[in-house]
């Protein structure tokens, strides 16, 4: 019984997320064929579950039917049941609602069709199915279980020491006394078979519990080290944890650390910020060593403690996102020895980039920019500004898609000619500021692009996994050769082939890219946020950060 | 014992034949709703997966639970406020406030729980998963309930039953059929929640035997011993085996397609459960065993009773499993082909048994069988002999 309360007093603990920390949603903002749309997919937190799925017509076409269907990785999309068709949303035109029911862990993604005027058009976006929530029973419901749990003991033990008893009466006959000592008897054992019964039941339910826990998704754990000497950061990840993940192969296919693949040409892209003030900002792309082990040029980081967050696709397309705390000591870059040789090279695409603490509006460290945020803008390190093209009086809601739009002017005032960085038109990493809540998105909105084709790959395949699979080693030695040659090529072909595939980076037709980007993006819980945009122009990245307040 | 005088009305009704109460074709009705509603559910799982609290055949379980509570709730009420001297003369009291009979209890406290667990089985898809197993705490609390509503339509009509020797009042005929459906019902049930361990795939291995030879024996023995028929526990068998084949039949002549991925399998009609049991067999055994050696001490029966069972049913089951493996029973008469949408359709078990016992493993498991099945008839004879003394 103690157990029971104790349980039941627990208050409901979601397990900090995957893929993107604390932000489970999934947004993605492109075309479906001929139409223009944004879908917003809410996946369950427990699986199996459902999934809410909202899909957002963009150019007001009417006579349209939208359906959708899970696809997973594990089978591709023969083994898919018929889709269902999303409603139209009462009141709001171009809207329509859908559930969509997963039923296994991993890597899996919502396949949505519609049909209309202009056709049809199909966009698969990939959602990680994992069990992330600890749920306690509300306590209402727990008293009211209890409750009738104690009238059917009771009641049970009525009906047995009756059917020991005067149930045995023909009608019209007293009971006698033998029949009621039996009865007594009766009602005693059936008492103590019964609280052994709920006994064992509890039993039974703790072990259920314990059972779900064993496979609920444990975010990988890492170690982050500096080496002052030589300049290097080193993340290496857990292998005790690895191990553990074994236990079941369909889960150890799909998170197999041998099955990494580049997501915009990077086999990770990690992320330093500095905690609770958010004003220093890195992001690296670490080298790989050996499966477990990744490795990066650092800059001279200030001293203090730092969130980590680092940002792995596999083969599967199951992206993750390891998380880890860095603390970086007083003075370890001074005092490097003068002329070790480095032994890793800064990748061209790691950028660094300082600003003012969230809490403050003056900046404290050399050359740190001002953020800005709604109706303020922002200068950049080139003179160009950013403005975010949100109304200051404008709420931002939790729970509610919002769409962040951004423009960056040259240091004229003129729209900038923004560059493809890492093939895509601007990067985003949204944080909250005590770093419970990470996200590193696109133009295109918050899924894993590398997942995407990861599931558009193993479609194609149309047969059972077992064939798809690659030598784990092979296809470590193929990846390794193939970000080899995207390092030796020149920028522009690097670009080049980046861009194959990847949504919106189409010249316009004056034959520039516009200079204004949006991020669709649903802040999952109320609080301070910091926005960080990443764009390039003349061959330069160009850091800006916003500040904004989720209501 | 002391007696009180009977009522003016029953004592002279006992020349003529009452008409049952309404209330014991309601519960056993219930009871069929029970039965059909959870075959149903499963066929539903293995055909269309996508769960529903408003699914069609959680909604013939529903009927069978509101029935239920519902009459034998308002016979107790009715009794407890309304009723005739005489009538509670007939009744057990309870709470010190109440009338009712023993199986309308039964079937109140099945009510109550297939009702608490719908809260419960709703928590716990919403905490581990919707439907990750069928056997979970809150399946299990929804099964207890509907068993004990069939247990109590039974009980419903064996009081009855065993009260009709001294009165007389109703007809024989239609009590012997309540409760020969009642009986087969529940097994059905019982069957169902075993039906893990005694598919067609299991009929040469030995816990198939041991789990029929414990589970089996207590009700058919209990029922044999029960009834008012000679043949109680064959009747019992053979409404079983109607209304499982009825159900292979009738189930795939629908329209039923995969609603969960993966699907492997791509089906376009439901998929029956299992062909049933031959379990007339044994139930023959038990009863004409239990004619015979009706004055024999209790051991005796058990063990003759015992060794019959799992010797009959090793040798009816046994070739019968072979069977069902050939080409032969593909067909809409034994359903063999029925196969979840979420197997690989070319599973090389699809049509072969899992296991196959010989030697000393099959002549151990074949002796555990026994022993399971001798204590399961002794508990069966002793439930038999409560069963006939049950009359209010």
């Amino acid at each position: 019984m103690k157990k029971l309360i104790l349980f039941l007093s627990l208050l409901l603990a979601v397990v900090k997320s995957y893929g993107h920390v604390g932000s489970p949603g999934v947004t993605f903002e492109g075309k479906a064929g001929p139409y223009k749309v944004i879908v917003s997919i809410n996946p369950p937190d427990v699986i199996p579950g459902t999934a809410n799925v909202t899909v957002y017509l963009e150019d007001g076409v009417k006579g349209v039917t939208v359906f959708a269907k899970p696809v997973y990785w594990t089978f591709g999309a023969d083994g898919t049941p018929r889709a269902d068709q999303a409603t139209a949303f009462a009141g709001q035109p171009g809207r329509f609602d859908v559930k969509i029911w997963f039923m296994n862990m991993g890597t899996s993604s919502i396949e949505i069709m519609i049909d209309g005027p202009l056709g049809k058009g199909i966009v698969l976006v990939p959602v990680m199915a994992v069990s992330t929530a600890k749920r306690a029973m509300p306590v209402g419901l727990g008293w009211g279980l209890l409750g009738m749990a104690v009238f059917l003991v009771l009641l049970m033990v009525t009906i047995i020491s009756s059917s020991m008893g005067d149930s045995q009466l023909n009608p019209g006959e007293e009971i006698t006394k033998r029949l009621r000592t039996r009865r007594t008897i009766g009602g005693v054992s059936s008492l103590v078979i019964l609280v052994l019964i709920l006994w064992g039941g509890l039993s039974w339910w703790n072990s259920a519990a314990a059972n779900y826990n064993k496979f609920l998704y444990r975010p990988l754990q890492a170690t982050t080290i500096v080496n002052g000497q030589d300049g290097t950061l080193t993340l290496t990840i857990d292998t005790v944890q690895l191990n553990m993940m074994t236990q079941r192969r369909r889960m150890n296919i799909t998170r197999k650390m041998s099955f990494l693949v580049p997501d915009h040409g990077k086999l990770m892209h990690l992320f330093l910020i500095k905690a609770g003030e958010l004003d220093v900002f890195a992001h690296l792309h670490p080298q790989r060593v050996d499966s477990v082990t990744f490795t990066a040029k650092i800059p001279n980081l200030p001293a203090g403690k730092y969130w980590v967050y680092a940002d792995i696709t596999r083969l599967s397309g199951f992206a993750e996102t390891i998380v880890d705390t860095l603390t970086v000591d007083e003075n370890i870059f001074h005092n490097a020895g003068l002329n070790i040789k480095p032994t890793v090279a800064a990748d061209p695409d790691d950028t660094y980039y300082l600003s003012n603490t969230i809490n403050s509006k003056t900046a404290t460290r050399t050359g740190a920019a001002i953020c800005g945020s709604p109706g303020i803008e922002t200068k950049l390190n080139d003179g160009s500004t950013a403005v975010w093209m949100q109304s200051p009086g404008k709420e931002i809601k939790a729970g509610e898609l919002t769409n962040l739009q951004f423009e960056i002017l040259d240091p004229e005032g003129k729209p900038a000619k923004l560059e493809p960085y890492m093939g895509m038109m601007a990067h985003a990493v949204i944080l909250k500021d005590d770093g419970s809540v990470y996200i590193h998105l696109h133009p295109a909105g918050s899924y894993s692009m590398a997942s995407q084709k990861a599931l558009l790959d193993r479609i194609a395949f149309h047969e059972p996994l077992d064939k798809y699979l690659p030598q784990p080693k092979v296809f470590v030695d193929s990846i390794d050769h193939f970000m080899t040659r995207l390092n030796a090529m020149p920028e522009a072909d690097r670009s080049k082939l980046l861009m194959v595939n990847m949504p919106d980076m189409a010249p316009s037709k004056n034959g520039t890219m516009t200079h204004q980007v949006s991020f669709p993006y649903t802040f999952p819980q109320p609080g301070k946020y910091r926005i960080w945009i990443q764009a390039k122009r003349n061959g330069v990245i160009l850091n800006s950060a916003f500040d904004a307040v989720v209501k | 014992m002391s007696t009180i005088t009977l009522s003016q009305a029953s004592a002279n009704d006992t020349a003529g034949t009452l008409k049952l109460p309404f209330y014991i074709y309601a519960v056993v009705f219930a009871s069929f709703c029970i039965t059909v509603g959870l075959i149903w559910d499963i066929s539903w799982h293995t055909s269309i997966g996508r769960d529903g609290l408003f699914s069609p055949p959680h909604l013939a379980t529903y009927l069978g639970a509101v029935t239920s509570g519902l009459f034998s709730g308002y016979y107790v009420l009715r009794l407890t406020f309304a009723g005739r001297k005489e009538e509670k003369q007939q009744s057990i009291n309870f709470w010190k406030v109440f009338h009712g009979s023993l199986g309308a209890l039964f079937c109140i406290w099945g009510a109550f729980t297939m009702i608490t667990s719908a809260p419960f089985d709703d928590w716990w898809h919403n905490t581990f998963g919707l439907d990750v197993q069928i056997l979970s705490p809150p399946h299990t609390v929804l099964l207890l309930g509907m068993i004990t509503i069939q247990f109590g339509a039974m009980v419903s009509v064996m009081a009855l039953q065993n009260r009709e020797s001294i009165t007389s009042t109703y007809s024989k005929k239609t009590l012997a059929a309540c409760f020969m459906l009642s009986s087969g019902f529940l097994l059905v049930m019982l069957f169902t929640i075993a039906s893990e361990y005694l598919t067609r795939h299991n009929m040469h291995g030995t816990l198939f035997y041991e789990v029929a030879g414990g589970l089996f024996p207590l009700f058919l023995v209990a029922v044999s011993r029960a009834s008012t028929s000679k043949w109680g526990a064959t009747r019992m068998a053979a409404v079983y085996m109607v209304v499982m084949a009825l159900l292979v039949w009738i189930l795939p002549l629908f329209h039923a397609e995969p609603k969960l991925g993966p699907v492997l399998n791509h089906i376009t009609h439901y998929q029956s459960f299992h062909f049933p049991l031959l379990l007339i067999f044994p139930a023959i055994a038990i009863d004409w065993l239990n004619q015979r050696l009706s004055v024999k001490p209790s051991i005796v029966r058990a063990f003759a009773i015992g060794v019959a069972f799992v010797l009959v049913l090793l040798a009816v089951q046994w070739p019968f499993g072979d069977f069902l493996t050939t080409v032969y029973a593909r067909n809409w008469l034994f359903g063999t082909t029925s196969w979840y949408f979420g197997s690989d359709p070319n599973n090389e078990y699809r049509y072969k048994l899992y296991d196959e016992a010989t030697g000393a493993t099959l002549i151990t498991g074949l002796g555990i069988s026994v022993v399971l099945a001798l204590l399961s008839t002794w508990l069966g004879l002793t439930w038999g002999r409560w069963m006939k003394s049950v009359k209010r």
